[in-house]
């Protein structure tokens, strides 16, 4: 086992690659084929997971859809069961999340589409692949007295369920770059009733151009390449080389170093991903501990029972801080493949 | 109205400014009454944002103190606060916003709508006009080339309409499938994909 420390000061991902490499095997390849994907990342899923029966358990709940989840918009729906009586009238069953007052599975469908009824229309509810984006907000739980930073922010979904539960006051600025996704990020806001955000259309990267020590509480749900999401994009399977990892894990540390930067002394900063990726998760982290003596990892509120971070990777041995973060996996919490790990900035 | 400007920015091509508002809360009083213009000014200032559109936002004090942050460093939000709606020279001189009107309904209940029928709401969610027949009730004042809140039987906003009629006494003379109000913006919107720009044809 050799420390982070060490692999981080000569070459990353000459480390990572040679290390696959090594524990490549036939089995591993035949995996690969018969479930459509890069072997390099079977290869990363049993070291990750500790047995072939794990990563295959992960392989196939990547194969099973997620159920959708509605989460009823209390900014413009006093009373939850409204919403639940008006959707089963068009044929829908719903069922409460236990972990989330406001959040319902969808059971069953009915017409028209999620997307399409009046009630989303007039932004009774917003609509979630799965369950895990949920959490982030939650978890960051601000207070009608924060000042709140949403770094990459579009489409809104973690934005309005932060406006939400500060009840339309306080502040949220939301950031982000496309033109596009901004686009769909005010369409939601407006769609939900959000009145206590400020949408501001730069490169989060540069976001210390305009604030500095200034957030109570940051969220960083980066880009990331998705590989939690594979039940709903298949294409993920094979779409990501590890060099594409460690440019998406370059963009991931400027952002959080920028979410970072742009948070008060004594403020919280939350860095998620929908990714199941070592490298955009425990090894970015790492990176900003290595580098960084003014932020700590501190424990999450346990909302649902979450795995625990990866404290060894590929033969690396991780900072022991990283024991706070948490991690979802579909087989397990049946819910996306997402990251989480909070922050307390000193 | 320059006397009142206390913020400005610019960025893009356009620039944006925060005021009282006054002129536009003389035009929101014309339109839904004194007492909507007095809630709404309860609900903050007036941030405005002039490039090929001019819109308006109600933003808290709390708001303003970032959007000062974001002037300074040279540039302007995307949006802020509640969007209130659209400002033009000509009438109709405000367009407002769904939830701008959904406020005023609330708080002070209906005026300047047309309450339609489901059959109605559904096609105008489309895109399409408000016919006589979908409508269940008018309610006054109603002003021809004005807009009109298009609510549904549930009693939520599902958008804003432009009036072809002066007055719901007009009405009885219409037939069942003549128009009574021109589709402006309707929440369908929102399922077309939200990113399209809207009320395309109501520039300055």
């Amino acid at each position: 086992m050799v420390k982070y420390e060490i692999v981080r000061s000569r070459d990353l991902g000459e480390y990572l690659r040679t290390k696959i490499l090594s524990l490549m095997n036939q089995r591993i390849r035949e995996i690969a084929l018969r479930y459509g994907y890069r072997s390099y990342m079977i290869v990363r899923y049993l070291d990750m997971l500790g047995s072939m029966d794990e990563v295959l358990k992960l392989l196939e709940s990547f194969e099973r859809p997620l159920k959708p989840v509605i989460r009823c918009n209390k900014l413009k729906v006093h009373d939850c069961r409204y919403l639940v009586n008006r959707l089963s009238k068009l044929g829908y069953t719903l069922e409460r999340l236990e972990w989330e007052p406001t959040a319902y599975r969808v059971l069953r469908e009915g017409s028209p589409s999620l997307g399409a009824t009046h009630e989303f229309l007039l932004g009774f509810y917003y609509l979630y692949r799965g369950s895990a984006s949920l959490l982030p907000p939650i978890i960051l739980n601000p207070s009608p007295k924060d000042l709140v930073l949403d770094l990459a922010a579009a489409p809104g979904g973690k934005t309005t369920h932060m406006a939400q539960i500060m009840g339309n006051e306080g502040v949220i600025v939301a950031v982000d770059i496309s033109r596009i996704r901004i686009r769909a990020l005010r369409s939601n806001l407006e769609r939900l009733g959000v009145r206590n955000t400020v949408i501001l259309r730069m490169d989060g990267t540069k976001i210390n151009d305009v604030f500095k020590n200034y957030f109570t509480k940051s969220l960083l749900d980066a880009p990331c390449s998705a590989e939690g999401l594979i039940q709903i994009d298949k294409t993920r399977k094979v779409k990501t080389e590890l060099r594409d990892l460690l440019k998406f894990r370059e963009l991931q540390l400027s952002l959080l170093n920028a979410a970072i930067n742009a948070t008060t002394s004594g403020g919280y900063i939350l860095y998620t991903t929908c990714s199941i990726a070592p490298e955009e998760n425990e090894l970015v982290i790492a990176e900003i501990l290595s580098t960084r003596d003014d932020v700590r990892v501190v424990p999450i509120p346990k909302i649902i029972n979450f795995n625990d971070a990866i404290l060894e990777y590929l033969g690396m041995e991780l900072p022991q801080d990283l024991k706070y973060c948490v991690r979802t996996y579909p087989h397990i919490q049946g819910m996306e493949g997402f990251f989480l790990c909070l922050m307390r900035r000193y | 109205m320059l006397n009142e400007e206390i913020l400005k920015g610019s960025g893009g091509g356009i620039s944006c400014y925060i005021i009282e508002g006054r002129n536009v809360l003389d035009v929101i009083a014309k339109l839904f009454g004194f007492e909507a213009a007095t809630l709404l000014r309860s609900l903050g200032k007036l941030m405005i944002c002039e490039g090929v559109f001019k819109e308006v936002y109600i933003v808290s004090g709390e708001l303003i103190n970032v959007i000062k942050v974001i002037f300074k460093s040279g540039r302007i939000p995307y949006s802020a606060g509640l969007y209130l709606g659209r400002l033009r020279r000509e009438k109709p001189k405000l367009i407002p916003s769904v939830n701008t009107i959904q406020i005023i309904y609330d708080k002070l209940g209906f005026r300047r709508a047309l309450i339609v029928r489901e059959e109605g709401i559904k096609p105008f969610l489309y895109g399409n006009d408000i016919i006589k027949k979908s409508i269940i009730k008018c309610i006054e004042p109603l002003e021809l080339g004005d807009i009109v809140g298009i609510v549904g039987e549930d009693n939520y906003v599902y958008g804003v309409g432009l009036s072809v009629i002066g007055s719901c006494n007009e009405l009885n003379s219409l037939k069942d499938n003549d128009m009574v109000a021109r589709n402006i913006f309707d929440v369908g919107w929102y399922l077309r994909g939200g990113t399209e720009v809207r009320e395309r044809m109501f520039k300055l």
